[in-house]
């Protein structure tokens, strides 16, 4: 066992810190957020340019093919900048899902992702959900004619606005399992609603009502869909968690260097015992909550049940752990904190947000307590 | 010892409520509840205010010479509850509760005349101009300098964090006077028309995306010495014998009771997993540790409105209630969020009130991760928790 990086991915990390030196001033976000854009257009097109959009992507499938471990660590720098939108919902989830299937429009697509110049969201989310495990769609897929007809409503479709496309989940009557479908943002049939999410990313509500779906427009169907949910889902979960690991690590130091410069009661705030306590606790949750992401991706090449436990375990960690980073950042500042001027108030705002994508503790909590001691007893 | 409210009290409450059901305008109430900011709704406010006037209950906390009640402390406490309970707009607190209680104890003849009427009517908003850029936990250290010209004083420096600067007619500011003294002897307590010309607000960019919060510029702004509340020096004693005014009001335990209510109707119309959350074992435990704490923080209330003897001093029993209920309210607010699954990360824009006509988008979604945001202030304003815990550590036990 070593942690040592290899020298590929010192790179990655380098040229990921200098960008994010580059692009990912506090002054810049801002402006973004306050012109109504979900994500940095420059960082998307670099990203593209780079090979980072095509590192997510295996190499059977035209893509790199970095390991879990490369994508992890190029999140983590990510995530010091709150820059992992949209890289997350379309070069890691949409193309692992466009990969592990057969479907005709595969490879286009994924060239698509890979170049930047196409992007697509995942819409899976339904009322009632709080994670984004496989389960029943109310979203239904029904024959007709030629095709089908596809009806039902799905929410917060992460960076959905704008998305040239659309991996759709729904339930067809009498099929255990899921299906997955394209659909195209300007399909027939399809109803968006655009708004603001607390980090600054935008989602989307789709409502699908009467949109016909050619079978062509079928990613997959059958038994192997729920598998590839879940690796999807798996992957795109390891890549959230390590992009809050860069969050809270970048809060250590935007509050190390607040305690040192902001001046109370004659002397740096920093000399205060009680500042240090918090600020060293920080430290502490941070640094446990990067050895929950080491745990997970140990366990991301291994059995299902396993990585899943792993998974549930590294969600629950790490999305408390950024949460409680991110209240002690904000109270370090003291009033500066809770305004919209200082860097820390955004960092917590997108670890809140990181702690309830594709699920948050609360169903991630429930799912390690069935994994570990089984399901509660009827 | 007697635990329990006396007949009288509970009649009392009986006749809030009934004026209430037959007074509070549904669309205010209405209103109130959907409130997705702190700040109630101004024009709401002043309508309420004029009504309760009416009665003679806008300031029932104020001395009885000047328009308030005698009722008992408990009697104040259970108008308070029930207004909550009620979902009536917040009283202006920098208004009723801080610069009129200060005109009375401290200002001249002039002053109450000029001042108390309008704030018993709510006809315009205060402003509290303490803070400053280096001049937060460390109030003691301000700069803003007023310096006396004839029969006016020349104020230069900068406030922060005061509160709707923005909308308010007049502010209340701790100025140097006096250069030569211990700090806490020369400040004084100004007030300020603001319009006057020199005054620049702007309005400071919250976590929550509201802007109530504002930042206020003096720049040679000319005001009349008449302006002055009592002596000059003394603005430092007034402000804390303000402090002492209230010293249940921290606990935000009105607040905090109605958050829990409504978090635990959250709790009944989500579901997980098919089942409600209200049946959720995960969830039950958080509501119910926090209705615990609660119910603690409210007779912890009650004793100090009692003056129970306490072998730390009053003052270290009112401290342990801003501490205690500053964090509930950070844990009832993130609890309502947490019940809101995903669907707390959308962002509703505080001052635009439209809302999504989708059925994806129950009532009770809009406002509460904007309530849990903006609730990591309750630990900072007022006295930084760490300087809460450092000022109780001297007073109860000589740290």
């Amino acid at each position: 066992m070593n942690f040592d990086l290899t020298d590929e991915q010192t790179m990655i990390c380098d040229s990921a810190e200098r960008l994010i030196r580059e692009l990912g001033a506090l002054e810049r976000r801002r402006e973004r957020i306050a012109r109504g854009e979900g994500f940095d257009r420059d960082l998307w097109s670099q990203s593209a340019e780079l090979g980072w959009l095509a590192l997510c992507v295996p190499e059977d499938a035209g893509g790199l093919g970095g390991s879990i471990t490369d994508i992890a660590l190029l999140m983590i720098e990510l995530g010091r900048g709150m820059a992992s939108d949209p890289l997350i919902s379309s070069a890691i989830l949409c193309s692992t899902l466009l990969a592990g299937s057969d479907w005709e429009g595969r490879a286009d697509w994924i060239e698509q992702i890979m170049s930047g110049n196409g992007r697509l969201a995942f819409a899976n989310l339904e009322p009632g959900d709080r994670a984004e495990w496989p389960a029943p769609r109310a979203t239904t897929l029904k024959a007709e004619g030629n095709g089908f007809v596809l009806n039902g409503a799905k929410l917060l479709v992460q960076d959905g606005e704008g998305a040239d496309g659309y991996i759709v989940t729904a339930s067809i009557p009498g099929e255990q399992s899921q299906a997955l479908l394209f659909v195209p943002a300007d399909a027939e049939g399809l109803i968006q609603d655009h708004y603001r999410l607390i980090d600054g990313s935008r989602a989307a509500d789709l409502r699908f009502d009467h949109a016909p779906i050619s079978g062509g427009q079928v990613i997959g169907r059958g038994d192997g869909v729920a598998a590839l949910l879940e690796d999807a889902i798996a992957r795109a979960s390891v890549a959230t968690l390590a992009s809050a690991i860069g969050s809270m690590e970048a809060c250590l130091d935007i509050c190390s260097d607040y305690l040192k410069t902001r001046q109370q009661f004659g002397q740096p705030i920093g000399k205060f015992q009680a500042l240090q306590h918090m600020m060293t606790d920080m430290l502490v949750t941070t640094h446990n909550a990067r050895s929950n992401l080491y745990h997970l991706l140990s366990r991301m090449d291994g059995d299902r049940d396993e990585r899943a436990a792993a998974l549930a375990s590294a969600r629950l960690a790490i999305g408390q752990a950024g949460l409680s980073v991110g209240r002690t950042g904000v109270q370090l500042h003291g009033g500066y904190g809770v305004t919209d001027e200082y860097a820390i108030s955004h960092h917590y705002r997108y670890l809140m947000a990181l702690e309830k994508r594709f699920g948050d503790s609360q169903a991630y909590g429930a799912m390690l307590a069935d994994q570990l001691f089984g399901p509660i007893a009827a | 010892m007697d635990l329990a409210f006396g007949a009288e009290d509970q009649q009392f409450r009986e006749e809030i409520r009934q004026f209430l059901t037959d007074n509070l305008p549904a669309d205010i109430q209405q209103r109130q509840r959907d409130t997705r900011t702190l700040a109630s709704n101004t024009h709401d406010l002043q309508r309420w205010m004029q009504i309760l006037d009416a009665r003679g209950w806008s300031v029932p906390h104020w001395e009885t010479a000047y328009g308030g009640t005698d009722w008992s402390p408990l009697k104040k406490f259970i108008f308070e509850e029930e207004l909550h309970q009620a979902d009536a707009p917040e009283f202006h607190w920098q208004s009723t509760h801080m610069i009129g209680p200060i005109i009375y104890m401290f200002g001249s003849d002039a002053q109450k005349a000029r001042y108390l009427p309008s704030i018993r009517r709510g006809d315009y908003l205060w402003c509290q101009g303490f803070s400053e850029p280096g001049a937060g936990s460390d109030l003691v250290s301000l700069k803003t300098m007023a310096i006396r010209e004839g029969d006016h004083f020349r104020v230069n420096g900068q406030k922060i964090w005061t509160s709707a600067a923005f909308e308010s007619e007049w502010g209340f500011f701790l100025v140097k006077t006096d250069m030569n003294v211990k700090p806490q002897r020369g400040i004084s307590f100004l007030l300020i028309d603001m319009e006057t010309p020199g005054i620049t607000v702007r309005r400071i960019g919250q976590i929550n995306g509201e802007a109530e919060l504002c930042e206020v510029f003096l720049d040679d702004v000319m005001v009349p010495a008449e302006n002055l509340v009592g002596e000059a020096g003394m603005g430092w004693t007034y402000a804390k014998a303000l402090l002492d005014h209230e010293r249940t009001v921290s606990s935000f335990i009105h607040f905090n009771k109605r958050e829990l209510r409504r978090a635990k109707e959250i709790a009944q119309a989500e579901t997980a997993g098919g089942r409600r959350l209200i049946d959720d074992p995960q969830t039950r435990a958080r509501l119910v540790a926090l209705d615990a704490q609660v119910t603690a923080l409210e007779w912890s209330v009650l004793r100090v409105l009692a003056d129970e003897p306490n072998r730390y001093g009053g003052t270290a029993a009112a401290s342990t209630l801003k501490i205690t209920g500053s964090r509930l309210q950070q844990a009832i607010t993130e609890l309502q969020a947490d019940l809101l699954g995903p669907r707390a990360l959308r962002y509703y824009d505080p001052v635009d009130w439209n809302e999504p006509a989708s059925p994806l988008w129950p009532h009770h979604v809009a406002g509460r991760t904007s309530a849990a945001l903006i609730s990591r202030a309750s630990t900072i304003y007022g006295g930084s928790e760490q300087v809460q815990k450092n000022i109780l550590g001297k007073i109860a036990f000589g740290l």
